[in-house]
């Protein structure tokens, strides 16, 4: 491969000298080549660390971010009537009101972007995963190639911050077990970048500790005596032949990352019953909260990009097909104090300034709107009544494509920012700076020091890190 | 909302993506932008100034090879100046109305450049002239040949007589390089056993090779591996879902997709189906079994062109057959190769059910895709046939004796399996010139000879000196660039080889695996003493009005429609204790006659069995033949579910339900489509067969049956209003069909094949599980044709402190401490003979003893499982 071209920070390079060889030579030839003569010239990076809180299932901006006429709980009222299913609360920020049940996220909001214009195409029928692999690669399934996820992209082209922390953790969504599972699979990957950039996966916060631990029944000196013996045996092999082959130093230099990962300190970050009391309790004790807690704790230690999920499962969390309006508040319940809490905290440790956070999701939400106006999705409402009779007709129950509240704090980005704009009216449609995906990656990757058009070469084509190298930033979002 | 309201309050871009003309708008969602090199400008270079300007050509001394050439300019000097497109000469040309410097000149076969390609032009220029990195206009200096060739051998070199051998030592002397050294016979015998079943020797397998003194003793080891067809199955099974993007639970949303080949494709490696009848299959499926390869995969929506299923197919087809990049031109002209737009479409069109219009990078063209194939020299397609004639052609075409690349990129795909590199390589590109033509050419032309047999090839290629000699010992990475064959290369075990491996070391296997297929080959004594009993039976009609009054019959009045069962069958009572008759009659309502609806339409019924069992089974397995199409199988509320616990073959489904069953009373329940009324009366036969702690049992589909319109719900519990009032009804002996008789063989084999213990588990018939995917094993979304051969750092990490493997370890441990050692060194001694197929040097003695301690225990046994599986001279095939 041809060598790395302008690395604004040089940690990928540092990383690669000082511990994976490997890697490098995983991408001499067989992996795909970086196109760096296009006059690729990375930009300066506003962060360092990306942390994306991911919403998953849909979250609906009308009950989050972007309030709309608010019509209480009534029987017999009609559902076109109603836009929002919670009242509009007061931010740290004068023009900026979110919902209530948001109340803590409130209070920091005077740190966030707030982007409401976020959009996506519906392609033609909605299928949550389908739309989730849009938003994670920038590209719509199926591929011709497996794309990577926007974490392989940072693991890839910058690489770790501390070399004993995986780049790209994924932190909350099992991957067996819950529908469209092989569809998540699909897109939590490092697609032709190959593993070595793939996602760490701690779908349990409260076990991501094992999975940096010593296997169960082996403390601490079993593990190194194994180790030991282990480079004993290697070294005492009477076939020298392949002492020196490539291959076989490229494993046993992964092999000793791992070991050193293993039995190193910063394998406490993985560990949440580690934190302090006090602290943890701000966390709240949900999933989601106990994830948000672990991210920041990676972060702290140099993980470079942490996805926190709320997770997906087809009809649950945010993915709200009935009973949207009770669901939605325990959803809020969940996120918000977790999300305040890991602002103030990385605010606290100064980390708030070089670490991007977005809180997302793939589309948002509507009483009556399937996809956007002209859209031929079917509609996936489990009750289709006119009239709200019972609770479980309260809520934004379809799948709204056409504009999304999107939340960034830090990283660059300005504070107490609001950008773009939803039609007053349903249908409720960005209808100032609209963001598409490939410019929401954009963004993020100009944030992170990454061309939007790097691109690699995978079976004698390019392949961008934004759709066709097109994507553009949103300036007008940076400080 | 209007229109025109829209018009006021939304910006462009928005209008743009609501009003959606475009047709496959999925992917629209990019920005625009400057004009992108390789979609907007080569197209206006190729059309007009390409036939001058290009390849060898360089009228007036200019070039647009490449941006380097278009920069230097011609005869007049500079043609560009980068950024500034009014100053170029070259855009001065093509604006210019001057007969003597206009571009192209007048006389020229090009148009005039319309006026939006010039603006793009300008644009680009502006830009800064965007060149795609390594673009060239210039023809790639080799073409790969097309038709076969046969290959005169060289002498050959002493004893060294293998065709292959004949060529490769002539190659080696011409290129200054030794032989490669001899492999010892235990190294030959690991490689072999894990090239081509998969699987390491085990210990006293290598022990008898050793003492063997026969001279051919190797090429006897070969033929006798490719002769255990169960194993060789199992282990090409990997390679081959991973070519045809095959697996056992896949992405996949729409009817056809995401439908699994694996029952086809297991049976035609047990069987050894040659290459071109399996190709013939894919392509033209004669039965579904082999249809979801070219069904592709689809996701719920709308696609981008280049990924609708049609064109997914010319993809899939080119990839895997042909080792041919159809994916850069199913949305334009190929900038890297001859294939251009028309040619992925007209692939499609074969495929197309309708008529297929071409999109150019996702935007449809009025330009309808003719059916035609890539190599016309061979033949074509007619256009006019219908599509399963046309797939036919082409499946004919394909496999045609002189289309050299098919042979070419199968022959070329093995020599990479077992030698670690391809002869063109990488293997998905047949257009990159081999190392050896003779030695690809050859093979190809030996593999269609004998038939396209894939086992022939990889005897072939497993007794040659060359297969036989070390691995060479690489300094760096070499795939790609300029390459000389010196030796064989070592190959990283696959996810399945490891775990295969690790199973075979420890013991713990899982217990049952994933992959709906029957494995092996039914026990021939089981098949001759299966015999069947059931009857082919039917609901008796639907009650009528009259049939609804207090006199409606009862079941003792039911029983005459029995007697239509055939005489001659054996009843109920044979095969069924007497307590079946008190389950039936407990069943019969009281009073009331049940409350059914004869006005709703019913598409469904339901049948069941009650018996009673005098203890849980030791055994069940059953077999099911229907006419109609099934859609449920409960046993006692639980639901079987298809290609799970039911397995389809031959037209057939068996089920092993042994869990399902209990002491006392048990209930099957089969619901069934109806058919129309005008397709013929249908029948459904079971038979299940259970060995209980005295002896056996039989349940039998006979006139004991009872049916109902009413359907049970998922739990297999009769609901709706009427559910109370649900009464059961008797069946009726099925008009006999000619299929009755037809599958009976088939019934006979494949209850006796369930019912045959299979082979131990086998990792490629497992989905895909983390550890799995850790090491390597692929979302077979695309097709996959190389696995990483690299470990890496993640991976090292679920190897170093993974559940999954610490647990096989740890119970391989329990398990190989039971057995008997005279010493911890005996233990080492065996562990590593069957690992890495030599005893451990006296040094490693000592390293094991370190872990193993004075004597055996679980813990030190497992630890050195962990370090002697971590070696790379384990997880490295050698």
């Amino acid at each position: 491969m041809n060598p790395l071209p302008l690395d604004p920070q040089n940690t990928r390079r540092d990383f690669l000298k000082k511990l994976s060889a490997a890697g490098i030579a995983a991408m001499m030839a067989r992996e795909p080549r970086l196109l760096a003569a296009a006059g690729v010239k990375h930009p300066k990076p506003t962060a360092d660390s990306c942390i994306l809180l991911w919403m998953a299932g849909g979250m609906a901006a009308p009950d989050t971010w972007d309030p709309k006429r608010y019509l209480p709980f009534e029987k017999g009222l009609e559902v076109r009537e109603m836009l929002s299913t919670f009242p509009a609360i007061d931010t740290a920020v004068d023009n900026i009101k979110i919902t209530r049940g948001l109340e803590n996220v409130a209070k920091v909001m005077d740190r966030a972007t707030l982007i409401r214009s976020a959009v996506q195409p519906d392609l033609g029928a909605i299928l949550h995963s389908r739309h989730q692999y849009h938003w994670h690669t920038g590209y719509v399934p199926p591929q011709t190639v497996a794309a990577p996820h926007i974490g392989a992209w940072m693991a890839r082209v910058l690489g770790p911050r501390n070399p004993v922390i995986p780049a790209f953790i994924n932190i909350g969504q099992r991957l067996e077990g819950v529908g469209e599972s092989e569809e998540l699979k699909s897109f939590t990957t490092a697609g032709f970048f190959g593993a070595e950039f793939g996602p760490m996966n701690l779908p349990f916060p409260d076990e991501a500790a094992r999975a940096v631990r010593p296997p169960k029944g082996m403390e601490g000196s079993r593990f190194e005596n194994r180790y030991r013996a282990y480079r004993r045996l290697i070294d005492q092999n009477p076939n020298r032949d392949f002492l020196s082959d490539y291959q076989q130093e490229s494993m046993l230099r992964s092999m000793d990352n791992a070991q050193r990962l293993l039995a190193s300190k910063e394998r406490d970050a993985f560990d949440i019953t580690l934190e302090p009391k006090g602290s943890a309790e701000n966390y709240g004790t949900g999933r989601f909260g106990r994830g948000c807690m672990l991210a920041r704790r990676l972060v702290e230690s140099g993980a470079r990009f942490v996805e926190v999920t709320t997770e997906y499962a087809p009809f649950q969390y945010w993915d709200t097909h009935k009973d949207g309006h009770e669901t939605a508040a325990k959803m809020k319940q969940e996120i918000d104090l977790p999300i305040a809490t890991l602002i103030r905290d990385l605010e606290l440790r100064n980390l708030l300034d070089r670490t991007l956070v977005i809180v997302a999701s793939e589309f948002s939400r509507d009483a009556i709107m399937e996809g956007k106006p002209g859209s031929k999705a079917n509609d996936q409402a489990t009750f289709k009544v006119e009239r709200i009779e019972e609770m479980k007709h309260y809520g934004l129950h379809r799948h709204f494509t056409g504009g999304t509240s999107v939340v960034m704090f830090g990283g660059g980005m300005k504070r107490g920012f609001l950008y773009g704009e939803t039609a007053p009216e349903r249908p409720l449609m960005a209808i100032q700076d609209p963001v598409s995906i490939a410019e929401m990656h954009a963004t993020i990757f100009t944030a992170m020091g990454i061309s939007p058009k790097t691109a690699f070469e995978i079976e004698n084509r390019p392949f961008y890190a934004t759709q066709d190298g097109l994507g553009k930033p949103v300036k007008a979002l940076f400080a | 909302m209007s229109s025109s309201l829209q018009r006021r309050l939304l910006p462009a871009s928005i209008l743009a993506a609501l009003l959606g003309a475009q047709p496959h708008s999925a992917a629209q969602d990019a920005p625009k932008a400057a004009p992108d090199f390789s979609h907007d400008i080569v197209p206006i270079l190729r059309e007009h100034c390409a036939a001058c300007h290009t390849g060898d050509k360089k009228k007036g001394g200019l070039s647009m090879n490449s941006r380097g050439d278009l920069m230097a300019g011609g005869e007049n000097g500079k043609a560009i100046v980068s950024g500034k497109s009014a100053e170029s000469r070259f855009i001065k040309a093509i604006l210019s109305t001057d007969p003597d410097t206009q571009m192209p000149p007048p006389d020229a076969k090009q148009k005039r450049v319309p006026a939006e390609k010039i603006a793009l032009l300008k644009a680009w220029i502006d830009d800064g002239m965007k060149w795609q990195d390594g673009f060239t206009f210039k023809k790639p200096a080799y073409e790969p040949p097309l038709k076969p060739r046969n290959v005169a051998l060289p002498a050959a070199h002493g004893t060294r007589t293998n065709p292959l051998d004949r060529i490769l030592d002539a190659y080696l002397a011409q290129h200054g390089k030794p032989q490669p050294q001899p492999l010892g016979d235990a190294a030959f015998a690991r490689r072999v056993h894990l090239d081509l079943i998969g699987l390491l020797p085990e210990p006293e397998t290598l022990a008898q090779f050793a003492k063997d003194t026969a001279p051919d003793k190797r090429a006897q080891l070969v033929r006798a591996l490719l002769a255990r067809e169960t194993d060789y199955a199992e282990h090409w099974l990997t390679f081959w879902n991973d070519l045809l993007r095959n697996d056992y639970s896949r992405v996949g949303f729409g009817p056809g997709t995401g439908a699994q080949i694996t029952r086809w494709l297991y049976d035609a490696l047990l069987n050894n189906k040659h290459y071109d009848v399996m190709v013939r299959e894919l392509i033209a499926p004669p039965t579904p079994d082999s249809a979801g390869f070219s069904a592709g995969l689809a996701w719920r929506g709308t696609v981008s062109a280049s990924q609708v299923r049609e064109v997914q197919f010319a993809q899939s087809i080119s990839q895997a057959f042909l080792g041919i990049n159809m994916k850069c031109a199913s949305c334009h002209d190929s900038f890297v190769d001859r294939w251009k737009l028309t040619d992925a479409y007209s692939l499609a069109a074969i495929y197309s059910n309708a008529p297929l219009k071409i999109a150019r990078c996702d935007k449809e063209t009025d330009v309808v895709a003719q059916p035609a194939w890539l190599f016309p020299e061979l033949g074509q397609i007619k256009s006019d046939a219908p599509q399963p004639e046309r797939l036919k052609q082409l499946a004919a075409l394909m496999t045609h004796p002189e289309n050299g690349r098919f042979s070419r990129t199968v022959v070329n795909r093995l020599w990479h399996r077992l030698m670690g590199r391809g002869i063109a390589h990488p293997v998905d590109a047949m257009q990159t010139e081999p190392w050896s033509a003779d030695l690809l050419d050859f093979l190809a032309a030996d593999f269609f000879a004998n038939g396209c047999d894939l086992k022939r090839t990889l005897e072939l290629i497993c007794t040659s000196q060359a297969y036989q000699s070390r691995a060479v010992v690489r300094q760096k990475d070499d795939s790609i660039g300029a390459f000389v064959f010196t030796g064989p290369r070592a190959k990283r075990m696959s996810a399945e080889q490891f775990l295969d491996a690790v199973w075979q070391l420890t013991g713990s296997y899982p217990v049952a695996t994933d992959a709906p297929v029957l494995r092996a080959r039914p026990d021939s004594t089981l098949v001759k003493n299966t015999q069947l009993s059931a009857h082919w039976i039917w609901e008796s009609g639907e009650p009528t009005e009259n049939s609804e009054t207090p006199n409606a019959p009862g079941p003792a009045d039911t029983k005459p429609a029995a007697k239509n069962l055939n005489p001659a069958a054996p009843k109920s009572a044979t095969t069924l204790t007497g307590k079946v008759a008190a389950a039936d009659a407990s069943t019969v309502p009281a009073a009331k006659p049940a409350a059914v609806s004869p006005k709703k339409e019913r598409t469904k019924l339901v049948l069941r069995k009650t018996f009673t069992l005098a203890d849980t089974p030791v055994k069940a397995f059953g077999v099911l033949g229907q006419d109609a199409a099934g859609s449920q199988f409960l046993v006692n509320g639980a639901a079987f579910q298809l290609d799970r616990q039911i397995i389809r073959t031959r037209g057939v489904s068996v089920v092993d339900f042994k869990g399902a069953l209990r002491k006392g009373a048990n209930e099957i329940m089969m619901v069934v489509e109806r058919p129309s009324s005008k397709q013929p009366v249908p029948g459904v036969f079971f038979e299940a067969h259970l060995q209980m702690k005295s002896g056996t049992e039989a349940i039998v589909t006979d006139e004991s049956w009872e049916w109902s319109p009413e359907l049970p719900d998922v739990k297999g519990k009769i609901t709706g209003p009427e559910v109370k009032n649900v009464r059961w009804l008797a069946v009726t002996a099925a008009p006999p069909q000619p299929r009755h008789a037809e599958i009976r063989p088939a019934m006979i084999e494949a209850l006796a094949h369930i019912s045959t213990p299979p082979p131990l588990p086998r990792a490629s018939l497992m989905k895909c599980d983390l550890l799995q995917r850790a090491l390597g094993r692929p979302n077979r979304e695309q097709i996959v044709s190389t696995r990483p051969e690299d470990l890496t750092t993640l991976e090292a990490l679920d190897l170093a402190n993974g559940p999954a493997l610490a647990g096989a370890l740890a119970s391989g441990a329990a398990r190989l401490l039971a057995r008997k050692w005279e010493s911890p060194d005996a233990f080492t001694h065996w562990l590593y003979t069957f690992a890495v197929a030599r005893p451990p040097a006296q040094p490693e003695l000592e390293g094991a003893r370190a872990l193993l301690g004075p004597t055996l225990n679980t813990q030190g046994i497992e630890d050195l499982l962990w370090a002697v599986c971590m070696l790379p001279e384990f997880q490295i095939i050698r």
